[in-house]
């Protein structure tokens, strides 16, 4: 059993550290989170020096590098700055899909500009009338000849208003519920696929929401993902590692929280002695420290399990709710820590508290996630 | 008698300051080490700067040469060398500026001689040669002994020492003729280039507020130059604001900048290495923000502000702006 | 082009609070940040551009203890090709005489047409190893280079001078220059680079490698000693201004309505 990091995953983390401290100021993740805006040019610069999609192959424009040290990277980022860290991270969400299911000409198709940061991409899961519940589609694929025809409507889509492509979940046998999905990649700009921006979220403002529509979209047979009818499961695993990253991306942002605030409480001056010398502080700042390291731990665990071929959603479900938990926990704490001055937008933990709430929302709630790990104890 | 050199050093028609500086520490020297004090002069008819010293220095060294008209440190190392062999002084002083760090080290081991640089002061005790010196951008200060030896070189920081005139020395001037019969053929100086200038005269400006590393980005500079503008003044920087291009050189202050004397500086997130100590200490009010208490900077400042200057700047600008009505 | 970067693994304390450790000769090293030498940043970003430009190979050579590595890592993964690290405990408490001499010994084997190093190091401030080590080996240097030209066996140089003033000088090539910050905008070190410099190997050599002796190095081998660190005497001290920063910006103003100024 080894604990240490290799001393390649060492320099990646290092080389992500000194990308964000160059990058990733205050003032310019303020401004993004301010206009709603997602920080093309940052994100362009990040991928051209291999900071994104690094877990894709080299072929596709990847670093053949594992998901641990994705986790690495996303951690230090969301340490540095929380809105920009975690929008540069979701640039590529759904391609990962293309990646593990996808034919070797769709892999060539979107892959390699996906990594390059050409283009941005979306995964569109959830449905209007279906939150959590992902068993049953009302957005319909129906084969018609060398075509298939997609027709319903999808939500909170993470990239909507700017990602190229979308890999959609659809009901191709709406008989068989679950086990009648299909996944199929829609480009921008197919007649009858529309976007509509979705505003006035509380945090991650960087990162750009919206809901599409279908209406009678047609699309080549080509554009199904996967095996047709299994695209539940295949989206079963996918969401398993984007629990990973949002675990370490809630890693990230505790831990830049955490350490604000321990610095905070070292000049901070009350009644004649620094906040960090109050034990009912230094307590606080333990407590932090212990959130963090554990759910860091059980990151990390999650991830290796991943870069070792088994995708185990119990980890999976367990990193991403203890982290998430953890981090609303820390982040909280920083901001009491901080008093008045934590709540006022100058001081960034007003940012952070915003943008970790999402965490234990997305990528399934965290009352999801104790379902899936309950069901699997009870199997077990 | 055993002599204390004085590199001189001149650019473009001036004997520069620096010089002056050593002359003076120099003088000082020769007194407690029972040393004379010697001006050594290179140059191309320059017989008006060797009067100048004459007053200064009890001998001066004179070599003409065209070929030392401009300082190449490969002429003024063959030609120093030779004088330092010759008449072995125990000591020999040169500026630490662009033209002592060409040519103090070669010239050193040249000579198999120690070599102190950037010393802010120089002792000799019981024929131990002790200087004192700078680190970590002058944050901590440090005692260093040079090994025993028949003769020194040590660069000399400048602005360090006052320059005090002291009774006129009426220095003899020895014309020494010039050693070098080749061509110096390793190194030539081209010309002199002075940057393009841009819109703003720092030199001029009465009121200056002067921005440092704390600045953090680039972004965060148009609310301080908006202060600036509210205190009617102009925007300066110092060295690192310049090497990101953030700001054109000319509103660089210090000593590879602009020297500064307004009537008020405000030093924002500068720590105050000596450089750009250089360029400002003689302002008449100067106002320091800096979040570490240690920082230098707050050694010259007349009123210091221990925080972070994105605090400081907004409410300060309001309560100017109130003031002017 | 072949061109040998000498880089040095100093303390970043610009913005840290410093301490005198126990033997009153050095700084309390924990909990400071340690990266390549700022000015040497520099040099290797010019060394890199060069090669880009001129083709050729980038070496970066260091004198110091195993925690330098990750300096030489850093060259590695900014465009250098190979990596040297002298290293014995010897070498301790070498002057930058002493430091260029253990340079100068094992560089005169190495082919190159050029050597840039920063101008000064952040810690020692000596401002000294470029134009030893170009002396020892026989070979001109120049100093506080801002700009590089290149034509055939020439470089052409600009220095910088005081006073924002510059110089332009020829020096022929092979030669040590010594590089001033702001000549280029050192680039990040990317994922790509990061795992190329991980396959690369690392040369390591010792007091008896580089072929010197005890005495020519270290202390002994030293133009100067240190005797004693410690924090400047204050001459002058600002009168501080506390309070809130709305308290703060107050005094401020007040100050400076009464020396006529507002």
């Amino acid at each position: 059993m080894n604990f240490e990091l290799t001393e390649e995953q060492k320099y990646i983390k290092s080389a992500a550290k000194e990308f964000a401290e160059g990058e990733f100021k205050p003032e310019i993740a303020r401004e993004f989170d301010q206009k709603h805006e997602f920080p093309s040019a940052i994100y362009k610069k990040a991928a051209k020096l291999g900071f994104i999609g690094c877990y894709f192959d080299e072929k596709y424009g990847g670093q053949g590098l594992g998901l641990l040290e994705n986790v690495l990277m996303e951690e230090e980022f969301c340490r540095v700055d929380s809105t920009l860290g975690s929008a540069l991270f979701a640039g590529l969400f759904g391609s990962d899909m293309i990646l593990e299911y996808g034919t070797e000409e769709q892999k060539m198709e979107y892959l390699p500009k996906s990594a390059q940061g050409e283009w941005l991409s979306a995964g569109a899961f959830t449905e209007p009338a279906h939150g959590s519940d992902v068993t049953v589609m009302d957005t319909v694929a129906v084969r018609d000849g060398d075509e298939y025809v997609i027709n319903g409507a999808k939500t909170m889509i993470t990239n909507a208003p700017i990602a190229e492509y979308a890999v959609v979940l659809c009901q191709t046998d709406p008989e068989a519920r679950h086990k009648g999905q299909s996944l199929f990649i829609v480009k921008k700009g197919t007649p009858g696929f529309d976007c509509n921006e979705l505003t006035g979220k509380m945090g991650i403002r960087a990162s750009l929401l919206g809901e599409y529509s279908f209406s009678d979209v047609h699309v080549p047979k080509e554009a199904l993902l996967g095996e047709e009818n299994r695209g539940f499961y295949h989206f079963l695993q996918f969401i398993d590692v984007g629990r990973i990253n949002v675990a370490a991306q809630s890693v990230g942002m505790a831990q830049g929280a955490f350490e604000r605030a321990l610095k905070y409480a070292k000049q901070r001056e009350q009644f004649g002695r620094r906040l960090a010398d109050f034990q009912v502080i230094q307590h606080k700042l333990a407590d932090m420290a212990l959130d963090i390291e554990s759910a860091r731990l059980l990151t990390y665990k999650a991830a290796w399990h991943v870069d070792q071929g088994q995708i185990i959603p119990k980890w999976a479900c367990m990193a991403k709710t203890l982290a998430t938990t953890n981090a609303m926990r820390v982040v909280s704490e920083a901001m009491q820590i901080f008093g008045g001055y934590g709540y006022l937008a100058d001081y960034d933990i007003e940012r952070y508290y915003r943008d970790i709430r999402i965490s234990a929302i997305y990528e399934g709630t965290t009352e999801i996630q104790k379902n899936v790990v309950a069901r699997i104890l009870l199997r077990e | 008698m055993r002599e204390i050199f004085v590199l001189t050093e001149h650019r473009q028609g001036q004997i520069r300051d620096v010089t002056f500086e050593m002359l003076t520490k120099g003088r000082e020297l020769a007194g407690k080490t029972n040393t004379e004090l010697t001006a050594v002069l290179f140059g191309k008819e320059v017989k008006n700067h060797a009067k100048i010293l004459s007053d200064y220095a009890k001998n001066v060294l004179l070599v003409e040469d065209a070929k030392l008209e401009n300082f190449n440190s490969e002429a003024y190392q063959k030609v120093l060398s030779n004088l330092i062999r010759e008449r072995k002084p125990l000591l020999t002083l040169i500026g630490h500026t662009s033209f002592g760090v060409d040519l103090a080290p070669s010239l050193a081991v040249s000579l198999g001689t120690p070599l102190a640089t950037d010393c802010v002061d120089l002792e000799f005790e019981d024929e131990k040669f002790t200087v004192t010196r700078q680190m970590y951008g002058g944050k901590v200060n440090v005692n260093a002994v040079l090994r025993k030896a028949e003769s020194y070189i040590a660069t000399v920081r400048q602005a360090t020492f006052p320059v005090e005139k002291g009774a006129p020395m009426n220095g003899e001037i020895i014309e020494v003729p010039s050693p070098l019969s080749e061509e110096i053929t390793k190194k030539r100086f081209v010309e002199y280039v002075l940057p393009p200038p841009g819109g703003v005269d720092i030199t001029a400006a009465e009121v200056l507020v002067g921005i440092g590393r704390g600045i953090k980005d680039e972004s965060n500079i148009p609310p301080v130059e908006e202060l600036a503008k509210v205190l009617g003044g102009a925007l300066a920087c110092s060295r690192p604001i310049v090497d990101k291009g953030w700001l054109p050189n000319d509103r660089q202050v210090g000593s590879s900048g602009r020297t500064v004397k307004p009537k008020l500086y405000i030093a924002l997130g500068i720590s105050g290495a000596f450089q750009h100590v250089l360029g400002m200490k003689n302002s008449d009010l100067i106002i320091a923000v800096n979040k570490d208490p240690k920082a230098p900077i707050f050694g010259v400042a007349d009123y210091g502000v221990v925080e972070d200057l994105f605090k400081i700047v907004p409410p300060l600008k309001s309560k100017i702006q109130e003031l002017k009505g | 082009m072949d061109i040998i970067v000498c880089v040095k693994h100093v303390p970043e304390t610009a913005e840290a609070e410093i301490k005198i450790d126990g033997t009153g000769k050095a700084i309390e090293k924990n909990g400071l940040v340690f990266d390549i030498n700022e000015w040497d940043d520099y040099a290797l970003e010019e060394a890199v551009l060069l090669k880009e430009k001129f083709g050729g190979t980038v070496t970066a050579i260091t004198v110091g203890s195993e925690d330098a590595d990750s300096v030489l890592r850093k060259c590695l993964a900014r465009g250098a090709d190979k990596a040297t690290r002298l290293t014995d405990p010897k070498f301790e408490g070498s002057d930058g005489y002493a430091i260029a001499r253990i340079l100068a010994k094992v560089i005169k084997d190495l082919p190159f047409n050029m050597i840039l190093t920063g101008t000064q190091a952040g810690d020692d401030g000596y401002a000294v190893v470029g134009v030893i080590l170009a002396e020892l080996l026989g070979i001109p240097h120049a100093t506080m280079v801002k700009k590089i030209e290149l034509n055939d066996e020439v470089a052409k140089l600009n220095r910088e001078l005081e006073g924002g003033l510059e110089e332009i000088v020829e020096v022929k090539l092979p030669a040590v220059l010594t590089i001033q910050t702001g000549i280029n905008e050192p680039r990040y070190v990317s994922i790509m680079g990061t795992r190329k410099a991980m396959k690369k190997e690392i040369k390591v050599l010792g007091l008896a490698e580089v072929g010197l002796g005890e005495n020519e190095v270290g202390e002994a081998g030293s133009w100067i000693k240190m005797e004693k660190m410690y924090v400047p005497p204050v001459e002058k001290q600002a009168e501080f201004l506390k309070g809130s920063p709305e308290e703060i910006a107050v005094k401020i103003a007040e100050i400076l309505k009464a020396k006529g100024l507002v």
